[in-house]
């Protein structure tokens, strides 16, 4: 078997770059070790922002959601632009924002700094006796991560894009520093191009390909709950307290309240659920709504953070072997980014550069020590 | 209607002081000690709640906390089981008929550290087999705390009148309900601690040791830290598809059985009963008793399930079983009253024209039950689906241990089969919790052995058999 272009990772950035690269014409396959979602996609907490510290992240998150919002309307799956409400507690807090705010409208995104009164018209239930400030952008929102990985996935294969589901790669296969094929648990692939998009697995697959620079790229494990549905619209946006231990919570599609916490264990491969984590998200959740006491925990689950020292993805092209893409590292917001990073990635392999900046991801800025502005990264 | 004669029960003697509680602001007479479902039951309230996205009545089901069905709004508070929720004086309960909406004036909760009950061997369930573990446990000398989400200890105990079968050291021809009583006694002669009305959650690996997380009441949270846990969660009722079976009136028989036998509530005026195993049978058997008129008993095999004797009995009462048939759909505006059934051909298909129509207001599933793996799920043991033993079960080997080092099973949660197993696997288990947890004498293993081989005894005649195939697949030493 062979194919063009080969994606290691079926998880939203594999496959949303497998459907640009599809629509471009490009012949791709997308090799995936269980099932599509199974790695962090399918365990995230549906959040999507603008609201970024810099300019980079500010630019490339403002193209993801328009590229959100153009998909979802053509394929049909639920995309709410239900905004991302910051709680602030300090004044310092609060100048921090403002700097970010700035920025944010530089770009054209709409972030504005609200008071208590108003955050508590955006979603009545919360508690704002401590809070002093929001930041709230409308535009923001969340996309349910089955239905937006699973359309991607099926009009990618419409446009020719090949997906083989529970075929782990085991090898790559590099001659005199140009890819020659990939080896997995089904067979060998024949190839000249490869993409690691296995974000939290992506160190595996670097030393497969011998990868002559330093990406750290560690696992960490972040933990969510789901609460029993309740009444729609009863906490829109995605709500935020870094003072209460980064803690976020807002309302899926179906109507549970999904949320988590800062607590986080690694570099581990690890999945199983804590106490340590359910005691803290349940304190801190009822910090910021404290009707969520009320109902019940349906589930609790783990998934990895994919850690960068500067919290931003590794990004590019890896020089020293012919051919060989990266884009992992997300750090907690890969979800959000993938519609973006689809599009930077697609004009870097087909056209060699991208209007996007995508300098500011790339990875070899750590062997080099030039660690970026640290991104915003919340839960 | 509550029962206020009974052959065999007296419910004036368990009934507490009488007090008011509200459905939709009128007010209802109920008796401390009953469940808020038993009490809407008494006063003739069927639907609890409509389903959220096609309004589609909802009513009591399972009756132990495990469907879901009787979710309603209690003090404003969404979503509680009514059926394990006891009454108190003068709450407000109300359908839900919608996804529920959170109360404006809730407070962020006041945390205190959570009680931590420190034990050797922590039991949950409290059932025949979690019981005989607890007492067994103890007595091999270790610290042993019990924990059941119900307000009663015994399990489905509880709820059985009839004389048990069984070996005469394992209580035969006693009833279900005394042996729950003897149980209970035993477990008060000893130094263990019970925790009622308590759901484990979550059970965790907590350095060498075992952590039980517990809900007290839906509303307070209890640690129970073991070196070593025995899980008897019994088992849960299988549903079956057909036409509206969703409709206030279908019930699960042990829904039945605890309305009828645990609180004197009546189900129901005419009831069909799905299903001719031995639960179905009783079933058929302990209505009558107490004065419910049962239509038929349909069986989807050529042959009736359960024990001779009890098909006997049944018969004599003049209960027709139809073998070969079916139900296809239960009729009725909001609730039950009508059931059709039609006869079915070698091929499971229905043959046409056999329809038949039972004016009935409570349709009770007697359709198999499947173990509560849960917890056991939960913690990472590893699981197979046999059949034979009633669905998904755990690895474990002869003296119930999963594959996890000081996690233990028995009983229904096991496999399914009956109380007399139950029993013993609960003392094995206990037993051998308390030796893991290296409190018990090396002595103890002889009791081991003995038990395992009375056991074995057990399960040689003809009953036991798929068991026993069932079994094969599972045991590993
Ligand atoms: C609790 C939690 C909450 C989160 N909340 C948000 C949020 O609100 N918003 C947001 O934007 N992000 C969030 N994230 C982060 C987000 O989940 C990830 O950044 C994102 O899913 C990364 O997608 P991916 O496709 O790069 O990686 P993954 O989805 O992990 O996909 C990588 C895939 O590679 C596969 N793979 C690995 N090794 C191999 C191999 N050898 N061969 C073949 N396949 C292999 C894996 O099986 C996996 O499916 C959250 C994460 C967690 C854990
Ligand atoms: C109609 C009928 C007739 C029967 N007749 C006979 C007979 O004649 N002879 C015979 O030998 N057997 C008979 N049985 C079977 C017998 O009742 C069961 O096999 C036996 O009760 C199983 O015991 P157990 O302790 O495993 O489970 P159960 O009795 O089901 O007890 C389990 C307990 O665990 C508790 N629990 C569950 N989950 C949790 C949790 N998460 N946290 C805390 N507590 C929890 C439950 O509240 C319950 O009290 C009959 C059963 C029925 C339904
Ligand atoms: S949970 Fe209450 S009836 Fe099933």
């Amino acid at each position: 078997m062979k194919g063009d272009i080969v994606i290691i990772g079926g998880g939203i950035t594999g496959i949303a770059l497998a459907h640009e690269l599809a629509r471009r014409g490009e012949d791709v396959v997308v090799l995936e070790k269980r099932f599509i979602g199974s790695g962090s996609t399918f365990r995230c907490g549906t959040g999507i922002r603008q609201q970024f510290g810099d300019e980079a992240n500010v630019q490339v998150m403002k193209r993801s959601v328009e590229l959100w919002k153009k998909y979802s309307e053509e394929y049909g799956f639920p995309f709410k632009q239900t905004g991302y409400l910051f709680l602030l507690y300090s004044e310092e807090e609060i100048s921090q924002f403002k700097e970010n705010i700035s920025i944010q409208n530089r770009f054209g995104v709409p972030t504005k700094l609200i008071t208590p009164e108003e955050a508590k018209e955006i979603v009545p239930l919360l508690d704002v006796s401590e809070v002093m400030a929001a930041s709230w952008n409308p535009t923001d929102g969340k996309a349910d991560p089955f239905h937006a990985t699973t359309a991607f996935a099926l009009h990618a294969q419409e446009m020719g894009a090949r997906i083989y589901e529970y075929t782990e790669v085991k090898d790559l296969i590099i001659e005199k520093g140009e890819i020659k094929g990939v080896k997995t648990n089904k067979g060998t692939i024949k190839t000249g191009i490869v993409v690691n998009a296995t974000n939290a697995w992506a160190k595996l697959i670097n030393a497969m390909a011998k990868v002559p620079i330093r990406i750290p790229i560690e696992p960490y494990k972040h933990q969510a709950i789901i609460t029993q549905p309740i009444k729609r619209d009863t906490i829109n946006p995605m709500v935020i307290s870094f003072k209460y231990e980064d803690s976020y919570l807002t309302q899926t599609d179906h109507g549970g309240i999904i949320g988590g916490v800062g607590y986080e264990v690694g570099p581990t491969y690890d999945l199983s659920p804590s106490y340590t984590f359910l005691r803290e998200v349940t304190t801190y959740l009822s910090k910021i709504v404290p009707a969520i006491r009320e109902l019940l925990i349906l589930r609790t689950w783990a998934g990895f953070y994919a850690k960068t020292p500067d919290s931003n993805p590794a990004i590019g092209r890896i020089n020293e072997i012919d051919e060989y893409y990266i884009a992992a590292g997300f750090s907690g917001h890969g979800f959000m980014m993938a519609p973006a990073v689809a599009e930077m990635l697609s004009d870097l392999i087909t056209k060699g550069k991208s209007k996007l900046p995508i300098e500011w991801y790339d990875p070899y800025r750590f062997e080099r020590g030039e660690l970026r502005q640290k991104a915003l990264q919340m839960g | 209607m509550r029962f206020t004669e009974h052959p065999i029960l007296d419910f004036e003697r368990v009934r507490g002081r009488e007090v008011t509680i509200y459905f939709e602001g009128k007010p209802i007479k109920a008796y401390e000690g009953e469940t808020i479902a038993t009490a809407l039951h008494a006063a003739g309230i069927r639907i609890f709640q409509h389903s959220t996205k096609k309004h589609r009545p909802r009513g009591l089901f399972c009756a132990i906390g495990k469907c879901s069905s009787c979710l309603m709004k209690v003090n404003g508070i969404p979503n509680v089981r009514t059926c394990i929720t006891l009454v108190e004086e003068g709450m407000q309960i109300e359908r839900q008929d919608e996804k529920p909406v959170l109360p404006k004036t809730s407070k962020p909760p006041k945390w205190k550290e959570p009680p931590r009950i420190e034990a050797d061997v922590v039991v949950i369930g409290g059932g025949p087999a979690g019981m005989m573990a607890a007492i067994n446990a103890s007595d091999a000398g270790a610290k042993v705390v019990l924990l059941d989400e119900n307000p009663m200890l015994g399990g489905q105990l509880v709820k059985q009148t009839h004389k048990f079968f069984g070996k005469r050291e394992q209580f035969a021809g006693v009833r279900g309900i005394k042996i729950a009583e003897i149980l209970s006694e035993e477990l008060k002669k000893r130094d263990i601690e019970v925790f009622l009305e308590t759901s484990a959650i979550m059970l965790l690996q907590d350095g060498d040791e075992k952590l039980v997380v517990g809900v007290r009441k839906n509303k307070e949270l209890v640690e129970f830290k073991g070196k070593t846990v025995v899980v008897a969660t019994g088992a849960m009722e299988r549903m079956i598809p057909f036409e509206n079976n969703d409709l206030p009136g279908v019930y699960g028989a042990g829904a039945i059985q605890t309305l009828m036998n645990t609180y004197g509530v009546k189900p129901g005026d005419r009831v069909l009963i799905v299903g001719a195993g031995n639960v179905g049978l009783i079933l058929a058997y302990q209505l009558y008793q107490a004065g419910v008129k049962v239509e038929a008993i349909v069986e989807a095999m050529p042959k009736i399930g359960g024990y001779f004797v009890h098909a006997a009995k049944v018969r004599r009462l003049g209960i027709p079983i139809l073998t070969r048939h079916t139900i296809l759909r239960a009729e009725g505006k909001e609730k039950v009253e009508r059931a059709v059934v039609a006869q079915l051909d070698e091929n499971w298909n229905v043959v046409p024209g056999s329809e038949k129509v039972f004016e009935v207001d409570v349709i009770a599933l007697a359709v198999g039950l499947r173990p509560s793996i849960e917890l056991l799920h939960q913690i990472g043991c590893q699981i197979k689906y046999v059949p034979e033993l009633g669905g998904h079960v755990v690895i474990r080997d002869s003296r119930m241990e999963t594959t996890i080092k000081g996690i233990f099973v028995a009983g229904d949660s096991a496999e399914i089969e009956e109380a007399t197993t139950a029993m013993l696997e609960g003392k094995i288990a206990g037993i051998s919790a308390a030796l893991a947890a290296g409190v018990a004498s090396p002595g103890w293993l002889k009791e081991v052995e003995k038990t395992q081989r009375e056991l074995e005894e057990f399960r040689s005649g003809p009953f036991g058999r798929k068991v026993l195939e069932g079994l094969k697949k599972v045991v590993v030493e």
